[in-house]
């Protein structure tokens, strides 16, 4: 009973938030086109029945801004996640190579967990001149340690299986052992990391376009969103700033929790 | 018994100490307006250009309506070659530690200005040389009219081989002749300053000045607050305004506007490395039609919050800019037509090509300005129709000078009380200096026109030759001619004033929301009591 309640939990987490990102997906159809048409006349209204939560400067919904801002933050958060998965996966499968190379990796991991990772994201993204890349590579790039010690330890385990010496003894190379047995071995843990990387990644997209070296202004990102709220909430236009923030919490959120559930699901 | 004594006296106490503070808030001003400067109050390095040096005396000063008016001047002439100027100065003016203002601190000023490369223009100087205590000289290199701009800008240090002379550290610790004098500046917090008591004309009404630079969220809390006495406000805040305070609106020929480059591309760079060139504003005919579609009076409401003016040029109302220059309403009929006759024909996908080239260009603007962002999206959404794609391209100004300022069009903003700057924006010569002419607008009967006006004989004069490289009736830089830019609008600054602070008849103000409005500091009153 109890190993079946964190499945169930797990699956209904991942069902709420596989029907969250699927409304994001499709946002940019349905929402997209909204989110940039501008009415003069309607500026700056509060959230009404006509218009849902409210409207920015420009009298765009703000409904349409917040959806198409998560979809995006979504798809940023994917690929830096996904980057910075492979980024983990290569290096520990080459650590399991030589020695030499696994002195190498545990240096770099090292270096990186001691330094700061938000200045070292701040100073990439800034060094890379901004934009969507940018903000992937920084992200990418400041976040795969902790799953690449994840993943060597796993590996270094691993190498000491039986099996894995039986395959050496019949002289299978060293491509063929990672295909065959490291690779299906780190997948799911690479999923899971993958998965606990995606809130951060979304999370930090928006601290860094909000700090102005992350997306463009004219793009209906999150962190826009909220560095616009800022200029106007001192004029009492809560709104401009209260949504866009529920949405990327209930966004971080949803993920998160669905990717710890899912960790104890496949945990032994 | 003992214990209420004790709360009586304290409580008086309290009371007294607060009336106090009322009694001294009278004496004290404490304003928000930023504009901190980074080089300090060295009038050497830029400082007083756009507004009141404070600190220093100039030789003339403006009126409201920008006539010349008499300061450290008493009386100034100008040669019949044009080439010397001859300024009889005040004897009473004293700098803050009590010794004399002589021609030869003025002689300093100039002949140091010149080789400091500030922005104080003075590349036509050839030698400033007092021939007396109160007499100095001017030579210029060759005739230029706006040189009278140094003489109402440029703020009197004292000579560097005096006692308390000027040094290298003169902008952290300012010796001038002005009302005020610096007593203790935190950079990056504020900036205190109390009366000169040496000061030549009539005492500032108020004895100290507390300048706070604080982010706009700052600002508006503490006057919110009753700790601010006159705040800087964006336009979008005007309208939340604490009770004891009233909006004040400044006039300004502040101006913002896209300034389309001239060339097109052919793989030439600046000097900076920056490409130069770009296929589709090259074409007059997308200048022309982008003209057009703008609905400025619009651009103001959403922008600016209606703060503000529609703009046509880049001195709209000033002597040197012609009357007629403006647009009636947008028309997207006219603007379609030129298209048309251009040989920009729409295709499916909405957009005009000609060529196969299509009608797409970067609008880019400084990512951290929120008003040309809030212009660069608006005026991108009033084009759209006529088939051509504005991009709108949040930079930082960096970013902007290393890769955008020749090759798109940028949202820019200038604005000043001196036909100098048309001269700067227009004449080929200045092609790629910095900022300005950053386009590389080149014609050569618009440089003719610029040079006349600069060897003018008097300002009117000049003012004619300013008007015809605008618009001559063949070409010009306006948009009857070259159309190198669309200018969007004029903005008004808006400050928040305490109820009890009377301003008086503000000027209008250059480019630059903050010290301009300091222009007139010595008529403000306090009006309560």
């Amino acid at each position: 009973m109890r190993t079946i309640q964190p499945h169930l939990q797990a699956i209904a987490y991942a069902s709420i938030a596989a029907l969250a990102l699927l409304a994001l997906l499709s946002s940019h159809w349905w929402a997209g086109e909204l989110a940039g048409q501008m009415q003069f006349d309607a500026r700056l209204l509060p959230p009404s029945t006509a218009h849902w939560l409210g409207t920015d400067a420009l009298g765009r919904e703000l409904w349409a801004r917040t959806l198409a801002g998560l979809g995006l933050s979504f798809w940023v958060g994917c690929l830096a996640a996904l980057l910075g998965t492979a980024i983990a996966l290569s290096l520990a499968i080459l650590a399991m190579l030589s020695p030499r190379l696994d002195a190498l990796v545990q240096l770099l991991i090292d270096t990186l967990l001691s330094v700061p990772h938000l200045i070292l994201l701040l100073l990439i993204a800034f060094a890379l001149g901004g934009g969507l890349h940018a903000v992937i590579i920084a992200v990418a790039t400041t976040h795969w340690p902790s799953l690449a010690r994840v993943l060597r330890a796993e590996l270094l385990q691993l190498r000491q299986a039986p099996y894995i010496g039986i395959s050496r003894a019949l002289g299978k190379s060293q491509g063929f052992i990672v295909l065959h047995h490291f690779l299906p071995h780190a997948l799911p843990h690479c999923l899971v990391g993958a998965l606990l990387l995606f809130p951060h990644a979304i999370l930090h997209e928006a601290a860094l376009t909000f700090l102005g070296v992350g997306l463009s202004p004219s793009q209906p990102a999150i962190g826009i969103l909220l560095a616009d709220a800022m200029r106007y909430l001192s004029g009492g236009y809560w709104w401009l700033g209260v949504f866009p923030g529920l949405g990327l919490l209930l966004m971080v959120l949803s993920i998160e929790r669905t990717a710890t559930l899912l960790r104890r699901a496949l945990s032994p | 018994m003992r214990k209420s004594t004790y709360s009586a006296i304290l409580l008086g106490a309290l009371l007294s100490s607060l009336m106090m503070s009322t009694a001294s808030a009278k004496e004290q001003l404490v304003l928000a307006i930023g504009g901190e400067p980074e080089q300090g109050f060295d009038p050497l390095l830029g400082w007083g250009q756009y507004g009141n040096p404070l600190f220093q005396s100039t030789l003339l000063t403006r009126g409201t309506n920008l006539s010349l008016q008499p300061e450290l001047a008493t009386a100034w002439s100008l040669s019949a070659d044009r080439l010397t100027w001859t300024i009889t100065l005040r004897d009473d003016a004293r700098f803050s530690d009590g010794s004399a203002l002589t021609a030869e601190d003025v002689a300093f000023t100039f002949n140091k200005a010149a080789q400091s490369g500030g922005r104080a223009d003075l590349s036509a100087l050839k030698t400033a040389a007092a021939i007396d205590d109160h007499t100095v000289t001017l030579t210029l290199h060759k005739p230029r009219i706006t040189f009278i701009d140094q003489l109402l800008t440029l703020g009197i240090v004292p000579h560097a081989e005096r006692e308390n002379g000027y040094t290298d550290n003169y902008g952290r610790h300012p010796v001038g002749s002005g009302p005020y004098q610096l007593v203790e500046w935190q950079e990056g917090e504020q900036l205190i300053v109390e009366r000169n008591p040496y000061f030549y004309g009539q005492a500032p009404a108020f004895a100290q000045l507390v300048f706070l630079f604080t982010s706009e969220d700052t600002t508006l809390s503490a006057a919110h607050a009753g700790g601010v006495d006159i705040a800087a406000l964006p336009p979008a805040l005007a309208a939340n305004l604490p009770s004891h305070m009233q909006p004040v609106v400044m006039q300004s020929v502040d101006n913002r506007g896209i300034m389309f480059p001239m060339q097109p591309a052919n793989g030439d760079r600046a000097p900076s490395g920056a490409l130069i060139g770009n296929n589709v504003t090259a074409d007059l005919a997308i200048r022309q039609a982008v003209n057009l579609a703008l609905d400025r009076q619009t651009l103001v409401d959403v922008a600016l919050h209606g703060y503000g003016r529609p703009a046509f040029g880049p001195a709209d109302g000033l002597p040197w800019s012609h009357t007629d220059e403006h647009i009636d309403a947008p028309d997207l009929d006219q603007a379609a037509d030129i298209l048309e006759a251009a040989g920009w024909q729409r295709r499916d996908d909405g957009l005009r090509y000609k060529d196969d080239q299509p009608a797409r260009f970067h609008l880019t603007y400084p990512s951290s300005d929120s008003t040309r962002q809030l212009l660069a999206e608006v005026s991108t959404e009033m084009v759209r129709p006529l088939g051509i794609q504005m991009q709108p391209t949040g930079r930082s100004w960096d970013e902007i000078q290393r890769q955008a300022l020749h090759q798109d069009a940028v949202v820019m903003g200038f604005g000043s009380q001196s036909p100098q700057e048309v001269y700067y924006l227009y004449h080929s010569q200045h092609a790629g200096n910095g900022f300005y002419n950053s386009g590389y607008y080149a014609n050569a009967t618009v440089d003719n026109h610029l040079e006349a006006a600069q060897t003018a004989a008097s300002a009117e004069q000049a003012n004619h030759h300013w008007q015809a490289a605008q618009w001559d009736g063949e070409t010009g830089y306006g948009f009857r001619g070259d159309v190198s830019w669309a200018w969007m609008v004029n903005l008004s600054h808006v400050y928040a004033a305490d109820k009890c602070l009377d301003v008086g008849e503000l000027g209008v103000a250059p480019h630059g929301h903050g010290w301009p409005v300091t222009a007139n500091l010595l008529d403000w009153r306090w009006t309560c009591d």
